[in-house]
């Protein structure tokens, strides 16, 4: 089975005010399936945008190919794309009622009266802006636009839509909305997101796969679940979620357990796979990965930060280095500042990225 | 306290600043019904015998001699209106046409010599009229053009022209440029693009450029001056010519009716305005 996008070696360089050279896509290999809901995440200035616009046909690329459905789109302008865009500052034609707006699509395709009507109420519809449609962009919250922005780019059916950072311009509450709603959009329609996000809790609430670029290369991809859990680098670890990092030298080997030691000579245990004595590696433990009794790393709250129904805790190793970031649920209260507690954990929570 | 004092103050201010724009406008149409026909500065009581006599009405002039002198005057004004009518609606046409498009092609295409471009764009307006005159004059003179209406145009858009697109770039430069973007996206070949999101969302700059195209081309006097030819007389080289053979109170009527045209050409690009934007 092929899949409904592919791209193969995407470069583009920019010339920099400076006289030099900045490499915006440096060898991007992607492929997204027919249905597949796919978030580009990354640090600004990471070429997500570019990448973005070099599917859509806004930028052209200096090497590599574009296929939709097999077919080259190297070649194609932007307006014979079959595919359609959400921009992030909505584009809409505030000169146009929100039903044109919805319908533009179809009206420069020269489609009939009846199926322009039909597929309009539809798209309103599906975005839950019946009866808007005489009202004008400028008339509208920003949310409702949003939705405008939305419907005009589903309602001529396209396989594939693309969304660069859609959400940006909401407030919280309503961004955790209209992403539950994106998503679930996306589900009915039955069509492929490639959506843009420099904001990670996004991209892991609504992604099947979520690809993290890093200076104009994609530096990891898999589901939400994967690159949260198995991060391969200090990068991965560090973008997507919070994370405590150890540099470790591996001890010993003891069944399938390994005990790495940092240089404050803290003691860890590790799953084994791939380690041997002697090496050096990168240990990372997410905050929730551990409990505040029964361990065997001895500490002492230095801070605590309330979140609600989380509780944010640092702890000073005794052995020293870092403090160690630790979420506990909010039961008996925070800990006092200087509590000792001994920190435990589950070894094969443990994580030991790939590439220091 | 302190504010009421400043509101009296501002009041003043804006009475006396009102004032000393309207109150020569004023004089110009009390004195257009003046009937005083020898000292505009003395009322000699209301009169519509001006405006009769330019229009071709006047039965005042009791001698033959008077009387021959009013109908070739009105002639004369009246084909100068024509003509000015004439020189502003072609003018208006090609600058506003070729302004919005240069704009167009500067904003939106990058090539060689654009910065060069656009700045002598600028030069013609800030050009003093005199020497834009005199220059187009010899200009004429030398590639052996005989000075008709034709010359007036051609000389009225070299710098109307930049007007036009001075103003159309400034609303293009509002624009997000996502708007013709989510129009391509959406399957609109340039031109559809064109006719249906930036025709419309500049249509307000672009009219505001043709009317302003028009009021000046209607009003010039000193570039005209030099490239009308004597078939080719315009209102303002007209009335400029009777002033010098004496001050005579038709003049005040002429002026009472340019105002007036004015302030409806101006009421009507205000409606006009009002009605795109929401
Ligand atoms: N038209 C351009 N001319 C020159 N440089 C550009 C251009 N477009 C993008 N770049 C550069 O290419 C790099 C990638 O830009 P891009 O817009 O793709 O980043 P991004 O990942 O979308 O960032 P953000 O999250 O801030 O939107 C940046 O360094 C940017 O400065
Ligand atoms: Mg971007």
């Amino acid at each position: 089975m092929t899949a409904l996008l592919e791209i193969r070696g995407a470069r583009r360089r920019f010339a920099t005010p400076e006289g030099g050279h900045i490499a915006a896509l440096d060898g991007v290999d992607l492929d997204v399936g027919g249905n597949e809901f796919v978030t580009l995440l990354g640090p600004s200035g990471c070429g997500k945008t570019t990448l973005l616009r070099a599917i859509s046909g806004f930028e052209q690329l200096d090497g590599g190919s574009v296929r939709l459905d097999g077919a080259d789109l190297g070649a194609l302008p932007p307006f014979r794309r079959p595919l359609n865009t959400v921009f992030q500052s909505y584009a809409l034609f505030g000169h146009m009622t929100v039903a044109r707006n919805v319908g533009y699509a179809l009206e420069v395709r020269g489609v009939d009266r009846a199926t322009y009507e039909r597929e309009v109420g539809q798209a309103l519809e599906k975005v839950g802006l019946s009866g808007m449609g005489a009202r004008k962009p400028s008339q509208l919250s920003g949310g409702q636009r949003q939705r405008v922005a939305l419907a005009r780019a589903i309602v001529a059916k396209p396989r594939l839509l693309l969304l660069d950072e859609p959400l940006s311009a909401l407030d919280r509450n309503l961004r955790q909305q209209m992403q539950l709603e994106l998503k679930d959009l996306q589900h009915r329609l039955g069509i492929a997101f490639v959506f843009v996000t420099h904001d990670q809790e996004e991209a892991l609430t609504m992604s099947d796969r979520v690809v993290l670029m890093r200076a104009g290369r994609i530096e990891q991809q898999g589901s939400p679940r994967d690159i949260y859990r198995r991060p391969r680098s200090r990068f991965v670890a560090e973008f997507i979620g919070e994370t405590n990092l150890f540099s470790i030298t591996v001890e010993r080997i003891e069944g399938g357990l390994a005990v790495g030691r940092t240089a404050q000579g803290l003691a860890l245990w590790l799953p084994a796979a791939g380690l041997r004595p002697g090496q050096s590696a990168v240990a990372a433990l997410r905050p929730a990965d551990f409990t505040l009794e029964d361990g065997d790393i001895a500490g002492q709250v230095s801070r605590s930060v309330y979140l609600g129904s989380d509780l944010h805790l640092f702890v000073r190793p005794n052995a020293g280095g870092p403090e160690i970031r630790v979420t506990a649920r909010d039961r008996a209260g925070a800990p006092e500042v200087g509590t000792p507690v001994s920190l435990g954990y589950d070894p094969a929570a443990a994580h030991v990225l790939e590439e220091a | 306290m302190q504010s009421r004092l400043g509101w009296a103050v501002l009041t003043i201010v804006a009475v006396l600043f009102f004032v000393f724009i309207y109150a020569p406008l004023l004089v110009i149409v009390v004195t257009s019904f003046n009937a005083n026909p020898v000292n505009m500065l003395i009322w000699d009581g209301f009169t519509l015998d001006w405006y009769r006599g330019l229009l071709g009405l006047g039965e005042r002039a009791t001698d033959v001699s008077n009387r021959a002198l009013y109908i070739e005057s009105t002639d004369q004004l009246l084909a100068a209106v024509r003509n000015s009518l004439t020189v502003a609606a072609a003018t208006t046409a090609i600058s506003t046409v070729v302004g919005t498009a240069t704009a167009l092609a500067l904003a939106r295409h990058r090539f060689k010599g654009r910065g060069v471009y656009s700045g002598g764009l600028l030069l013609p307006m800030m050009m003093p009229d005199i020497v834009l005159g005199i220059g187009l004059l010899i200009f004429f003179v030398t590639i052996g053009m005989q000075l008709s209406l034709l010359t007036i145009i051609i000389g009225h858009c070299t710098f109307l022209i930049s007007y036009v697109y001075l103003i159309v770039q400034a609303r293009l430069a509002g624009l997000d440029p996502a708007l013709e973007e989510a129009s391509a996206d959406l399957g609109a070949s340039e031109w559809t693009t064109f006719r249906k999101v930036l025709l419309p969302q500049l249509a307000p700059g672009i009219l505001g450029g043709a009317l302003l195209a028009f009021v000046i081309s209607m009003d010039d006097l000193v570039i005209t001056y030099f490239i009308a030819g004597t078939g080719s007389t315009t209102l303002p080289v007209y009335i400029f010519g009777m002033i010098r053979r004496g001050v005579k109170p038709e003049i005040n009527a002429i002026a009472t009716m340019i105002i007036l045209a004015s302030i409806l050409i101006a009421a009507l690009g205000l409606w006009l305005r009002s009605r795109k934007t929401d």
